[in-house]
């Protein structure tokens, strides 16, 4: 516990670069929905701005990407991810679908100085496909859901990176949730689509008169067969709806499981006798106190 | 709470501050001095009392998997606020082992004195302390018998688990800590933990035949698993609440019983809300975020519905005219 380790530290305060490293991981761990409370409270604590500044100011960026961050950008009806996937650096990131690129400002989430821009022709056909079929399937199946899909190549082959992304932010009722899916499709050089891997993740955080968070993540890994991008594009989206309802299956039988069996291993509803407890006679047969006559 | 909403004479405290740090040293008399430093206390007071609004809001937002991490980290980046926070954030506990009694106790801030932990059983530190915080005897009598009586309390409802209730001596009473820690069994490979942290606040009236008591409870409940299906599924936390009541105090009814019973309520009205958050309201904020069936099946499911349920009411108001 703490204590223990009061005594080793005696009055040692720690290094800005230490505050900086325990600001950072704060803000990266911010649920979603929160970041603007976490940042203030992180500010007020640190009491310091331009160490907060020059040192936590990458925090933001990646908080942003590894959430997925939606923003709605000109020349498109669809919104884009902000991703690690689509990141060209120096703060700008381009989307493939609206063939852009564009300025995020990550502390308020909008997007500017709109350029234009040519997806990687390698794999623009794959991409493409994937795009469309992934886009229907993200309606269908996410009430305010983003997907966007990214190409990619490389020496060894190209990569396509599929994201959904979606959220319900409702902090007057004390809860926020994000679904957050990444699909990599590996298309080696000169050869068909070979192995399709996902990572999942799920996050709720309530916190009326509490703080209860539901943190959970499932990696997926698949074969693909198909020869050509319109093939390809319906059986990708068909491995990721069966993947991705088999993961939103499995958590509601833990759900089940939990509530049926582990909560109610944890403590009973009421004692064996099916009555609350008569602390009378507990506390007439404690050790110490004189025995009463009844 | 926000920085931004800075009361008008704070945001002219900081303001006086301001300018008593612009000024020149020399020239000041004694008088000046004491006012500045007079204000200057009153400053940092405040500086800290926002400090710990900031720290308590975090701990209710980070991930309380991570509780005892961040507890720690939040120490080392405001030392000044380490005691009042380590009083005031609860967190997991944890068992330590009485050698002398053989018997398991639990840890917490209000049975600890250094880096010592005060056994309820054998009422000695671990590691010994020569003038270690010990209650008074009369206390500690009745600190015996609420460790027996809660014992009782934790078998009838945990079914195993250990127990420990730690009193402390206040002005017009005591106060005291009723803790119980229940760890499952891992069955169905599904890992769970529970946690009870009961802070309970006496105060005696002058004649002794009443008292009137506040208990602030706090319950946690951890669960994990790891299954292929589901990768891994970390749902925990903790859910507290605050009751306030007047009872008799008798030998038909003493403090023990008293406190007992409105922790046996407690206890029970947070086991329900933490079924009702846990298992319905996070399930169900999961299942909004993605729908399984398609949701075009679904708009037209509950078209379909609309449209039922008009035309049976067109059909009662038209019954009802007849």
């Amino acid at each position: 516990m703490k204590g223990d380790k009061m005594a080793a530290d005696s009055d040692e305060p720690i290094s800005d670069q230490e505050k900086v490293r325990i600001v950072t991981n704060f803000i990266l761990h911010s649920p979603p929905g929160e970041f603007n409370e976490v940042f203030n409270d992180v500010r007020v604590l640190l009491n310091n701005d331009s160490l907060l500044k020059e040192g936590a100011s990458s925090a933001f960026s990646q908080y942003n990407k590894d959430q997925l961050t939606p923003v709605k950008i000109e020349g498109s009806e669809h919104k884009v991810l902000i991703t690690e996937h689509n990141d060209l650096g120096g703060g700008r990131f381009f989307d493939d679908r609206s063939r852009q690129t564009f300025r995020y400002d990550h502390l308020k989430k909008e997007a500017s100085d709109y350029q234009s821009w040519t997806p990687d022709a390698t794999v623009e056909q794959w991409r493409s496909a994937i795009e469309s079929e992934l886009t229907t399937y993200t309606m269908d199946h996410y009430k305010n859901g983003v997907c966007s899909v990214f190409g990619k190549s490389h020496q060894s082959g190209s990569t396509v990176m599929a994201c959904i992304e979606d959220h319900q932010f409702q902090p007057n009722n004390y809860w926020n949730g994000r679904w957050r899916s990444q699909w990599c499709i590996t298309l080696p050089q000169g050869s068909t689509p070979t192995e399709l891997r996902g990572i999942l993740k799920v996050q709720v955080h309530y916190y009326e008169d509490g703080n209860v968070q539901l943190v959970s993540s499932k990696d997926v890994k698949e074969n693909l067969t198909s020869t050509s991008p319109a093939e390809l594009a319906k059986e990708f989206v068909r491995q990721v709806e069966t993947a991705e309802s088999e993961y939103q299956c499995a958590i509601s039988e833990n759900y089940q499981t939990m509530s049926d069996t582990t909560f109610k291993a944890l403590r009973r509803q009421l004692p064996v006798t099916r009555a609350k407890i008569d602390w009378n006679k507990i506390v007439s047969y404690s050790v110490g106190k004189e025995l009463r006559s009844q | 709470m926000k920085v931004d909403k800075m009361k008008a004479q704070e945001i002219q405290m900081a303001w006086i501050i301001w300018q008593y740090s612009e000024r020149q040293h020399e020239g000041r008399n004694a008088l000046e001095d004491m006012h500045e430093r007079m204000i200057l206390k009153m400053f940092s007071k405040w500086m800290t009392d926002q400090q710990m609004d900031c720290a308590l809001d975090l701990m209710r937002r980070l991930p309380p998997q991570q509780i005892e991490k961040n507890l720690s980290d939040l120490i080392d980046l405001v030392p000044s606020l380490c005691e009042d926070l380590l009083s005031s954030v609860d967190q997991p506990l944890k068992i330590a082992k009485d050698k002398d009694m053989g018997k398991d106790y639990l840890l917490c801030d209000y049975n600890r004195d250094g880096d010592s932990y005060r056994s309820p059983w054998s009422n000695t530190y671990d590691p010994p302390l020569e003038d270690g915080s010990m209650p008074s005897e009369r206390l500690r009598k009745l600190e015996i018998d609420a460790n027996h009586a809660f014992d009782q309390y934790r078998e009838m409802y945990f079914e195993g688990g250990v127990s420990s209730v730690y009193l402390w001596d206040l002005d017009h009473g005591f106060a005291g800590v009723i803790l119980i820690k229940k760890a499952g069994d891992g069955s169905k490979k599904i890992k769970g933990c529970w946690d009870s942290i009961h802070v309970v606040e006496v105060q005696e009236k002058t004649s002794g035949r009443s008292a009137h008591y506040k208990l602030t409870s706090t319950a946690m409940l951890w669960l994990q698993t790891n299954k292929p299906g589901s990768g891994t599924m970390n749902l925990g936390g903790s859910l507290t609440r605050q009751v306030e009541s007047d009872a008799s105090v008798s030998e038909a009814s003493p403090h023990i019983a008293n406190i007992g019973r409105m922790v046996e309520e407690m206890e029970n009205k947070i086991r329900n809300t933490l079924n009702e958050i846990y298992f319905g309201k996070t399930k169900d904020i999961v299942n909004g975020l993605r729908s399984i069936q398609p949701l075009a099946n679904q708009q037209q499911q509950d078209a379909l519905r609309q449209d039922l349920a008009l035309a049976f009411l067109r059909r009662q108001a038209k019954g009802d005219s007849n």
